[in-house]
């Protein structure tokens, strides 16, 4: 299909938005052509005072650069004013003579601003400010001359002044009024604005009426009605605007104070629109940027035959924009019998806040000195918010966003529930990304992508992490100080470029430290071990079998363990270590918290003979492995049947010696809710209740830091119980970073996540038969060593 | 699907193969959000996950349920042959089998106790034509009078409420769209959030564009957070905070007597009635303060339109009917209904609990919301079967009326379809020992469910996935749901089922069915010129218009969107308003010395009904491992409760054991269990018998219990 094409008149902010939002709705439908009578592409027209007090450059109010208009196949004439529409033909035509065809107008044509009829006005030195060429023009004035006067005490007018007074110019402000911005603002307010300005050196000269710039060629002063004048060398008229409809009216357009349009911003030819300060809606012309660019995006969704609901008239707020004057004004400041004021005067601070209020709803407000509670005003205001009496004061404070229920939320807590993100997930990505916006956040983390009904919460925490109570830091997630990467990029290198020693990993990954450090050395043999299962090192165990190995002591002695499953102990069995004690000589024997009896002391040579003596499997213990699982065989006081427990612990024990795990983990079996074992402070524990049902907790731990096992789920049966910690451990040891105790990892996958995983039974037998492989092999592998 | 997390490359999955894809829609809540199943392979495994579609309602969004649908339906616990019971055990056997058995039983059982002695229990969850096919089969084949469905545990009091009052009874009056744009509403017992949460978007936006939210609930859930006012009366007190409310809009001049005059009965009834009532009574009974009340009330009548949402919370009370009549009240006297963002939402909660309740699965209904008791209607719908008028059966009696029925011994068997009453009925140790009475129970089912391991027979049904048909959504509109996934086993749709059946019994005639658009085709014309009127809508017009909103009286009529801009459907186009007294809660269950705590139940965002599917899900078990009770701390420990630790709750009707969760959002004079769970966490064995006089709901949301701790030490 071939793309209508589209003219917009005047290359401004309301044309650009426009133009930016018909190209989000669908950028396929038109080709664009823009004609704009200034040299340059679109700027910030708003900006050009910030320019002129210093704050900003004009190379930074640039919106969009030529590059842009390329990108986006837009073809923009510049210098080049459109001169006529034909309306039947649907052609324009321009003062550089070309003609073109155009499907659909939009008119932007923006407004001129309006010169005193008064003698004088077009000498030398006599301006307007609405340019980038009358901000040089200003800036340049300032370097030769001394006294600039500053027709007009409103918004612009006041901007313009203190720039004035940033180039080093003595400046005067004249306004009819005896308040300046008397449009905005109340009485009280103008004055506090006037005293604060005074101090910043702008002059006033109040209520009096110019009647003519004399000088020669160049103006040299203003003489007022009264028969007062004062010298000025630079006279600039800030007293309002006249939209630019004389393009329009010559086309045969119906105009009145603007060009009138409809809800969609349609003239009455439906091929021509027109937005921003040149239209006129339901008899309201606009001359600020916000309902300029709400009225673009209507006129965008209207052109690009979207649904709209039309648009609806704004209201209309201002802040001034000169710096150390905090200033906003919004819809009705004056009191009437039907509204009422609420009031807040803090002369110590010099803050001025007053909302008027018609019934339930506010309807306007004027702020001086602290105008934090803007934002929240404005949105109660144009929404019009049923606001009870007892809330209406608390419009006067701003919004704590440390208090939305987003930002009160605990970091490890689901914000959406569907894709189980967490808030420190949220808040990791936005710091890390530099995420803004709900939308940005739904694309990187998910966050919001499903039911949408989290999507409010998202919102808040943006704002609380974007607001000055956020003092929330990224986690650092560098592995140690040898080296930048995290640990999950050194596992991934490891295997991409089969590095398979401790040297060539710090080598190839250029590790900082290249004798690496007390963090690094351990994980990285423990990662190569688990990469690479026939990977050899330094065994501070022996193993030959079941029956012979032992753990290699400081000084140089051995230790054994007899395998005393579930942590009973038979006559037999307590002969036998008697007597290899006894005959020995070995230290006293040492009772586990886990309930078994460790034989220390035994020399090198009798290594040999103590196993032969022993004859019977012993635990073989490893740094990082699973301790012996611990049950309450030795509760005495309750009559609880033991056997069920004690035949669970055996079970899992068997199918777990000899496995390397990324910390030490403790296991507890409880034989009643007596919980004698501890259950809820292991890494893995369980609870025989007296419904027959194990409940299985996990992520406890006595250690330093004490906490609770979570629930992670109730086994109907001995077996479903067996299967659930063996995945569980299996899991833990696939995806748990060195070192890592299961309470943190369960926090860093989340329970459900774990769950999700444990519960499909696919994955769950994908994990138990994972398991028995490693333990057959590292089994062999212990053998072979 | 659940992506696994590890470290290691050898442990990873591998790279996808080939890739199938499936159009569906959700099987669960009633906002039917569209969706799609895509099938991976990779190497020998298949990877399932399900991603949303675009469409006018839930516009491609799905909650966690819908995203882990395919969970439960492929998974390995599906029936896949009808199973028998042989000796107290199942034994599988073929559809010949089952049917012939199906025969000889239901023969026998006519025979020696009358017609009536068969019973049929339908389902808010299958399609439009199975619900219509379902009717039909228990009057035509089975020619009995008893059949009605789960739909009156759920739907009936929002049902009844809206005919008494407007005459009709379709969920949402106006089209869902319209809801951003409303300035105020009251959402009434309804957790939305996690209910219907791809529903939330409307009303965030329209709190983003400024919109006043009035929650009442007697608990803080995901909904009420998004208020602006929260009341949190006492369970129960629905109809006196409703009066409240109408009593200070009528004493502040908020009423829109124009409207009034014009399209509503009885206001002045009313306005009598509220005039003598004392707001201090008032909020003595609600526990909210008269302020409270005032500011509701005021915004509510004050802003330019406005709407009402109700649900389960104010509905599931033994006088639900009349509690939405007070609600609905409010909306006739502030002329908030018919307008532009203005009118009333019954927040339907099952899949097809709206299509369901209108084509005769009702005990005193037949299709197109035609009566049973009518004459004119009668004669009618016999034509269109081609049956005598005599022939068809009368009214029977409400779903847990039924089991009433099985144990005097009236019915005695029964044919459950798609329901799992043992856990979704009130007092629901009663209904199993009824069941277990039965002389023949037959369930069909996707799984062996707590009921259907009471059934003599047991015949698989087929998914979302599988089964095609259409269902009617949360606004009342018509959908059709695609599904071409192949059928698991030999599991049998549930229309091919009852046409087997019907076969079987020698009334193949009326049941020659070979597709469900075949039997939509019926339904058209047996909905023709009843209230929910179908008939304009086919197929063909589905498809192009993303469905169509229902009454659609021709082909070339198009979606009614806004229900009573001109008229009501009462006869003489008025709406009803009604006087509602609080003497009809009098038999309301009460806290007592015995039993001193109240107990509500509801939902939980993961799990659906009784959690027959949601808890195969391993995504939707693993957020929600078992039922709870919710408490306020200081209730607990006045009982001697601590966190965490399972607490036997007992009422008149029984016990069930749940696990603690203490909370500071909930009343101290109220508890809450969800009820998703099966056996002694089945929160239902709790309920009472009480039913609502008009439309038989029970009173699943306040019941007198005692807690105690479960201690073994």
């Amino acid at each position: 299909m071939r793309k209508k094409r589209l003219i917009l008149i005047g290359n401004g902010m309301a044309g650009l938005r426009t133009i930016e939002h018909i190209l989000e709705e669908n950028s396929s439908l038109y080709e664009i052509t823009i004609f704009g009578s200034e040299p340059y592409t679109n700027y910030s027209r708003i900006m050009l005072s910030s320019v002129l007090q210093g704050d900003t450059t004009l190379d930074d109010i640039t919106i969009h650069n030529w590059d842009w208009y390329e990108r986006n196949q837009i073809k923009l004439y510049t210098n080049e004013t459109v001169t006529d529409i034909h309306k039947e033909e649907k052609t324009i035509q321009t003062d550089k003579g070309r003609e073109m065809h155009y499907d659909r107008l939009i008119i932007a044509t923006g407004s001129n601003p309006f010169i005193l009829p008064i003698p004088g006005n077009d000498k030398e030195g006599v301006m307007a400010f609405r340019t980038i060429e009358d901000c040089k023009k200003m800036m340049k004035a300032s370097r030769v001359y001394k006294k600039a006067a500053v027709i007009g005490g409103g918004l612009l007018g006041l901007e313009a002044a203190r720039g004035l007074l940033h180039l080093g110019m003595e400046v005067d402000v004249i306004h009819l009024s005896d308040c300046l911005m008397n449009n905005q603002l109340d009485q009280k307010a103008a004055k506090m604005l006037q005293r604060e300005l005074e101090q910043q050196g702008m002059r006033f000269i109040l209520e009096k009426e110019t009647a003519e710039i004399f000088g020669d060629d160049r103006a040299q002063g203003i003489r007022f009605k009264d028969g007062s004048s004062i010298d000025s060398d630079l006279v600039v008229m800030a007293v309002g605007v006249k939209p630019n409809i004389s393009l329009a009216d010559k086309a045969g357009l119906t105009i009145n104070k603007g060009i009138i349009v409809n809800d969609n911003l349609q003239t009455e030819d439906p091929s021509i629109y027109a937005v921003g300060e040149c239209a006129e809606h339901n008899g309201m012309v606009y001359g600020l940027v916000k309902p300029l660019y709400e009225q673009g995006a209507i006129l965008a969704q209207h052109i690009c035959q979207k649904d709209t609901a039309g648009y609806q008239g704004s209201t209309i707020s201002t802040q001034l924009k000169i710096s150390g004057v905090d200033v906003f004004s919004v819809g009705e400041f004056h009191e009437t019998p039907e509204r009422k004021a609420i009031y807040f005067h803090d002369e110590i601070t010099d803050t001025y806040k007053k909302i008027i209020f018609e019934e339930d709803k506010a309807v306007g407000a004027v702020l001086f000195g602290d105008t934090s509670a803007s934002p929240k005003l404005l949105d109660t205001i144009v929404k019009q918010k049923y606001i009870p009496d007892h809330q209406k004061q608390d419009l006067l404070q701003p919004v704590d966003p440390s208090n939305s229920y987003g930002a009160t939320l605990d970091k490890k807590e689901f914000v959406c529930t569907c894709n189980s993100v967490s808030k420190g997930e949220i808040i990791d990505n936005v710091l890390k990304n530099e995420l803004k916006t709900v939308n940005e956040v739904k694309k990187c983390t998910q966050a919001s992508s499903s039911c949408g009904g989290c999507k409010p919460v998202v919102h808040e925490l943006l704002t609380y992490i974007y607001s000055d109570h956020f003092d929330e830091k990224m986690e650092d997630n560098r592995f140690c100080s040898c080296t930048d990467l995290t640990e999950d990029e050194i596992v991934t290198e490891i295997q991409t470029r089969g590095l398979s020693d401790i040297a060539s990993i710090m080598r190839e990954l250029n590790w900082k430290n290249t004798e690496g450090c007390s963090t690094c050395k351990p994980a990285l043999e423990y990662y190569l071990e688990m990469i690479y299962p026939e990977y050899e090192q330094n065994q501070d165990t022996v193993y030959i079998n079941e029956k012979m190995n032992a753990l290699i002591k400081q000084d140089n002695t051995y230790s054994i363990i007899p395998q005393l499953y579930s942590g009973l102990v038979d006559l037999e069995q307590l002969e036998k270590i008697y007597q290899v004690v006894e005959k020995y000589q070995l230290s006293p024997i040492a009772l586990t918290s886990g309930q078994r009896m460790v034989l220390n002391g035994i020399k090198k040579e009798d290594l040999t003979a103590v196993w032969a003596d022993l004859n019977m499997p012993l635990h073989s213990v490893t740094a990082n492995a699973i301790q012996s699982v611990k049950t309450s065989n030795s509760d005495h006081l309750c009559h609880c049947d033991k056997q069920p427990a004690i035949q669970i612990s055996a079970q899992i024990e068997k199918q777990i010696e000899f496995i390397k795990t990324p910390y030490r983990i403790r296991i507890g079996v409880s034989a009643c809710n007596h919980n004698s074992a501890g259950a809820t402070s292991k890494d893995i524990g369980v609870i025989h209740m007296n419904n027959d049902t194990w409940e299985i907790y996990v992520g406890g731990s006595s250690g330093r830091h004490v906490r609770s096992g979570e629930l992670l789920y109730v086994a109907q049966s001995e077996k479903e119980t067996i299967e659930i910690i063996l995945a569980f451990i299996q899991y833990y040891r696939q995806s748990a970073n060195f070192a890592e105790r299961t309470w943190q990892w369960i926090d860093r996958a989340s329970i459900v996540h774990i769950r999700e995983v444990l519960f499909d039974k696919d994955l769950l037998n994908l994990l138990t038969d994972k398991l028995k492989k490693d333990q057959m092999q590292r089994k062999q592998i212990l053998l072979k060593n | 699907m659940t992506e696994l997390m590890l470290k290691y490359f050898r442990d990873k999955q591998q790279k996808v193969q080939t890739e199938k894809v499936y159009n569906t829609q959700c099987p669960y809540c009633s906002m039917q959000c569209k969706m799609q199943l895509i099938e991976q392979k990779v190497v020998s495994r298949k990877k399932y996950k399900t991603i949303g579609q675009d469409n006018v309602t839930s516009e491609g969004r799905l909650c966690v349920k819908g995203m882990n649908a395919h969970q439960h339906a492929l998974h390995h616990d599906r029936l896949k042959q009808p199973l028998l019971k042989v000796n107290g055990k199942f034994v599988p056997v073929s559809w010949e089998v089952a049917l012939e058995t199906i025969k000889e039983k239901f023969t026998q059982i006519q025979q020696e106790d009358g017609k009536d002695a068969l019973s049929v229990y339908g389902s808010a969850s299958i399609t439009n034509e199975e619900a219509y096919l379902l009717g039909k089969f228990a009057r035509v084949a089975l020619q009995t009078k008893h059949i009605d469905y789960n739909g009156r545990l759920c739907m009936a009091s929002a049902a009844t409420g809206a005919n008494q009052t407007f005459g009709m009874d379709r969920g949402f009056t106006n089209s869902i769209q319209e809801i951003p744009h409303t300035r105020c509403m009251i959402l009434a017992g309804t957790n939305i959030a996690e209910c219907q949460p791809t529903i939330m978007p409307y009303f965030e936006k329209a709190k983003e564009n400024g919109a006043y939210i009035i929650a009442i609930d007697p608990r803080e859930t995901s909904t009420t957070k998004l208020a602006d006012l929260h009341l949190k009366n006492k369970p129960g007190t629905d109809i006196e905070l409703a009066n409240g409310l109408l009593k200070i809009i009528i004493e502040n001049d908020l009423i829109d007597e124009a409207f009034i005059q014009e399209r509503t009965d009885h206001f002045d009834e009313v306005k009598d009635y509220l005039s003598n009532l004392h707001l201090e009574d008032i909020a003595d009974a609600t526990g909210i303060s008269i302020s409270d009340m005032e500011q509701a009330a005021t915004v509510f009548g004050r802003e330019a339109s406005g709407m009402i949402f109700t649900a389960r919370g104010i509905e599931q009370q033994i006088n639900g009917t009349d509690t939405v009549r007070a609600f609905l009240n409010i909306l006739l006297a502030t002329g908030k209904i018919g307008k532009p963002y203005s009118g009333y939402g019954a927040v339907t909660g099952q899949g097809n609990g709206q299509g369901a309740r209108e084509h005769g699965q009702k005990a005193d209904q037949l299709p197109g919301y035609r009566l049973i008791e009518n004459s004119e209607h009668r004669k009618y719908i016999a034509d269109v079967w081609g049956i005598d008028e005599s022939c068809l059966p009368g009214k029977g009696v409400s779903a847990y009326e039924m089991f009433e029925k099985i144990n005097e011994d009236a019915i005695t068997s029964m044919m459950i379809m798609c329901s799992n009453p043992v856990i979704s009925n009130p007092n629901a140790n009663f209904v199993k020992r009824a069941l277990k009475k039965l002389k023949f129970l037959v369930v069909v089912d996707l799984f062996l469910s707590e009921t259907a391991q009471l059934a003599d027979l047991v015949l698989p049904t087929t998914s979302y996935l599988e089964d095609e048909g259409t269902l009617t959504n949360v606004e009342g509109r018509v959908l059709l749901r695609e599904a071409s996934f192949p059928i698991q086993g030999d599991a049998k749709h549930d229309w091919k089922i009852l046409c087997e059946i019907a076969h079987k019994l020698g009334k193949e005639a009326y049941f020659p069915f070979q597709s469900a658009e075949e039997i939509f085709e019926e339904l058209r014309i047996a909905s023709r010129g009843g209230k929910a009127d179908y008939y304009g809508i086919t197929y063909d017009r589905i498809k192009k218009e993303q469905g169509v909103l229902w009454p659609c009286p021709s082909p070339d009529e198009p979606s009614t969107t806004r229900l009573f801009e001109n008229s009501f459907a009462h006869q003489d186009g008025k709406a009803k308003m009604a006087v509602v007294t609080k003497q009809s809660q009098s038999l309301k269950p009460k806290a007592n010395k015995q039993y001193p705590l109240l107990l509500t139940t509801g939902r939980v965002m993961s799990h659906y009904l009784t959690g027959e599917q949601t808890r195969k899900s391993p995504s939707l078990a693993a957020r929600n491992i078992e039922a709870y009770m919710e408490i306020h701390p200081d209730t607990a420990e006045n009982f001697g409760i601590k966190e965490n630790t399972l607490v036997k709750i007992n009422s008149e009707k029984g016990w069930i054991i749940v696990r603690s969760k203490c909370s500071k959002t909930i009343r101290k004079d109220t508890i809450f269990v969800p009820f998703h769970w099966d056996e002694n966490q089945n929160v239902n064995r709790l309920v009472g018998d009480q039913l609502d006089p008009y439309c038989r709901m029970p009173s699943f949301k306040i019941s007198a219990v005692n807690i105690r701790p479960v201690n073994n030490v």
